[in-house]
């Protein structure tokens, strides 16, 4: 399956908020039935257009900004050298299997357990440690399935692997993988 | 206000063109009601109209479950309803026109959210779109439009309620795997669309589960993906009324005893953190914990109560004019991309059980539409005959040419048998040749058999095969009575039942 797999260039630092770059693009909405007949009738204050239909803003939600992260990270505090595992929403549907760290990277591999037809999003966070379990930063793995066609049979397993980001060499004692993102069906 | 003529029947539901707040918060809005085109005929409208889909639901699924559960000679609760006929689903690329406009680029084969769209929205889309057109532009949902008209509205899936089907009516997202409980650019965004990444706050990269929580476009909301939502979305449902079974914030599925319990105008029910179970594993594992889940005939006959009682009304709330309700079948089209013909069987059955409790609901109540179809067939599913093997599967192929009639022949376009690399990437099943439960013909006893013959044994009367892992772009079967579903009589395209089924609840021109 030739999914889209990437890395973000993007390291979040604790410190600092990841900028989202939104840029403003208009919704336009679809004329319909409403608005045209409203319109031509002419009986309505105003044309109600489809805008009044659609709920497209949600007061009181929080837009998102920067790339999820999970909050399970914070409170661990992995043992020098070793690999744990965050929690996040989705670990009844898969296991991680073969997880190490060099030093340099934390690799492994994603087992989904639940339904596969396709695995068409996942995102596996790591978040990097000093020795005191202190948490410096994270990077991801991203996997997209894309405008590829089918070309093959489902993946039941989704390898990773995941750099310590430049910033960070060095002071890197431990790591904590955890998904926060998994579409499969 | 405006009144409309109105045929004698429909004279109660004059309030039709009333206007109606939105819930939760969102600026109000006036909704100039559309009944009553020029051209429409008092016997097309309806009351009431439910909407079944089994997805991945070819016309040989309902033959082969036919076959199995109720013999050759016999017929499934959808085969009795009296107009029949086929729907074409093909979806389109990223950024195409319309049918008919000069950027019309269509797609044969489509998914279960360009599929959604088409029904739900009555426009093409490219796959993995919702409630958007090819181009993103937003486009307002039967069910949307049905709840600002009056109407009481459901949707019940066996899939994740944030899944592409159920989705596909009250959501609009530029990519379905944006399901949430969280935002992330590569599953929400898509630039080839849009050019540059939206904001966050914009509802087509808004995740699914967020707008779902927020915009009440279901009165009752069964199904599973508890796992989607988070405490901040069981905030937003009960304020706005919604009766939460179980308990998001502590990710506690819901059980069918918690469902037969629920008595609220609005009930949100998610009864796994993920897609439902089959049926077939919940009848092998009585007790565990999934054998809790409601099947989907239950979940059908608890939706339709709880849109049919009565409720104290709010400060200025119109008298409910009737209902519309989605009901699907999903785990039909998840088991066959799996080549699962057991358990494909199972699912058909259950939700043929659903199209049971819907038509006589609609037969009690005389003014319902009921619609049975698919969104896209699933894996080529085929019965053969006993004793056959698929053309992948035999020793010599069917030739192509036929050496003793040349005028049969035609010239071959390839020169040799190699395979092409941009079309096939070899045996797929290479990998489980070792392993005959990968491998069809699969074989099913039938009511018919001696009581001797067992599943899986040659003497078995149905043989079945796959021809892929993926769907396919043959029409699906359509089944409906009930108000206007003559028009359901012949072939019909996907988008259409939008027109129809809007016609019927007088709420599209
Ligand atoms: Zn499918």
């Amino acid at each position: 399956m030739r999914a889209v797999t990437r890395r973000t260039v993007a390291l979040t630092v604790l410190a600092g908020a990841l900028v989202c770059a939104a840029v403003g693009v208009g919704i336009s909405l679809a004329p319909m039935a409403a608005s045209r007949d409203a319109a031509a009738t002419g009986t309505s204050d105003t044309a109600a257009p489809a805008d009044d239909v659609v709920m497209t803003s949600f007061p009181g939600l929080v837009a998102a900004t920067g790339e999820p992260e999970l909050a399970s990270m914070t409170a661990l505090r992995p043992a020098a050298g070793s690999v744990a595992e965050a929690s996040g929403p989705f670990d009844d549907r898969f296991e991680f299997d073969a997880l190490s760290f060099d030093g340099a990277t934390v690799s492994g591999a994603v087992r989904i357990t639940s339904d596969v037809s396709d695995l068409l999003e996942l995102e596996v966070v790591a978040g990097f440690y000093d020795v005191d379990g202190t948490l410096l930063g994270t990077d991801r793995f991203v996997h997209h399935l894309g405008d590829e066609v089918h070309d093959g049979p489902p993946v039941e397993s989704e390898a990773f692997t995941i750099a310590v980001p430049a910033p960070l060499a060095g002071r890197v004692g431990a790591v904590a993988v955890g998904v926060p993102v998994l579409v499969n069906e | 206000m405006r009144h409309l003529p109105l045929p004698r029947r429909m004279s109660s539901v004059i309030a039709s063109t009333a206007v109606l707040a939105l819930v939760a918060g969102a600026a109000a809005v006036a909704l100039t009601g559309t009944a009553a085109s020029a051209d429409s005929s008092g016997s097309s409208r309806a009351k009431n109209v439910i909407y079944l889909l089994g997805d991945g639901m070819g016309r040989t699924h309902v033959t082969a479950a036919r076959e199995r559960f109720v013999g050759l000679d016999g017929r499934l609760a959808m085969e009795t309803l009296p107009a029949q006929g086929f729907v074409s689903t093909y979806a389109v690329e990223k950024l195409s026109g319309q049918p008919g406009a000069a950027d019309f680029h269509p797609n044969a084969v489509t998914d279960s959210a360009s599929a959604a769209t088409a029904w739900s929205s009555g426009v093409k889309t490219y796959n993995a779109a919702l409630g958007i057109d090819a181009k993103g532009t937003v486009a307002p949902t039967l069910m949307e439009l049905a709840k600002k008209a009056g109407y009481r509205t459901g949707n019940v899936s066996t899939a994740e309620i944030t899944d592409a089907t159920p989705a596909g009516q009250m959501s609009h997202a530029l990519a379905r795997g944006c399901q949430g409980p969280v935002y992330s650019a590569a599953a929400c965004q898509d630039l080839a669309i849009t050019g540059t990444a939206l904001p966050t706050s914009d509802v087509r990269v808004t995740p699914i589960a967020e707008q779902i929580a927020r915009n009440g476009t279901a009165d009752v909301i069964l199904g599973g993906g508890l796992g989607r939502f988070d405490a901040a979305d069981e905030t937003a449902l009960t304020a706005q009324g919604y009766q939460v079974l179980g308990s998001i914030t502590s990710q506690k599925v819901a059980t069918k005893t918690d469902l037969a319990a629920a008595n609220g105008a609005k009930v949100f029910g998610l009864f796994n953190t993920g897609n439902l179970t089959v049926e077939k594993s919940k009848l092998d594992n009585p007790t565990s914990v999934q054998a809790q889940e409601p099947t989907l005939p239950e979940m059908t006959t608890k939706a339709i109560a709880l849109l049919t009682a009565k409720y104290k009304k709010e400060k200025g709330e119109k008298a409910s004019k009737g209902f519309y309700l989605q009901i699907e079948g999903a785990l039909i089209d998840k088991r066959s991309h799996a080549n699962d013909a057991a358990q494909t069987l199972g699912e058909m059955k259950a939700f043929d059980d659903a199209v049971a409790v819907a038509r006589d609901f609609a037969k009690k109540d005389g003014n319902t539409l009921v619609i049975v179809t698919a969104d896209h067939e699933c894996a080529g599913f085929n019965i053969i005959e006993k004793g056959t093997f698929t053309n992948a599967q035999a020793a010599t192929p069917p030739a192509n040419a036929d050496s003793g009639n040349r005028a049969n022949s035609s010239t071959p376009v390839r020169p040799s048998n190699a395979i092409d690399p941009s079309r096939s990437t070899g045996i797929m099943n290479g990998a489980g040749s070792a392993d005959a439960k990968n491998f069809a013909p699969a074989t099913f006893r039938i009511p018919s058999d001696p009581a001797t013959v067992t599943d899986g044994s040659p003497e078995a009367g149905l043989w079945l095969t796959y021809l892929s892992g993926n769907h396919t772009g043959a029409d699906v079967p359509i089944y409906a009575t009930g108000p206007g579903s003559d028009q359901l009589q012949g072939s019909v395209d996907n988008t259409d039942l939008f027109d129809i089924m809007g016609r019927a609840l007088r709420i599209t021109g």
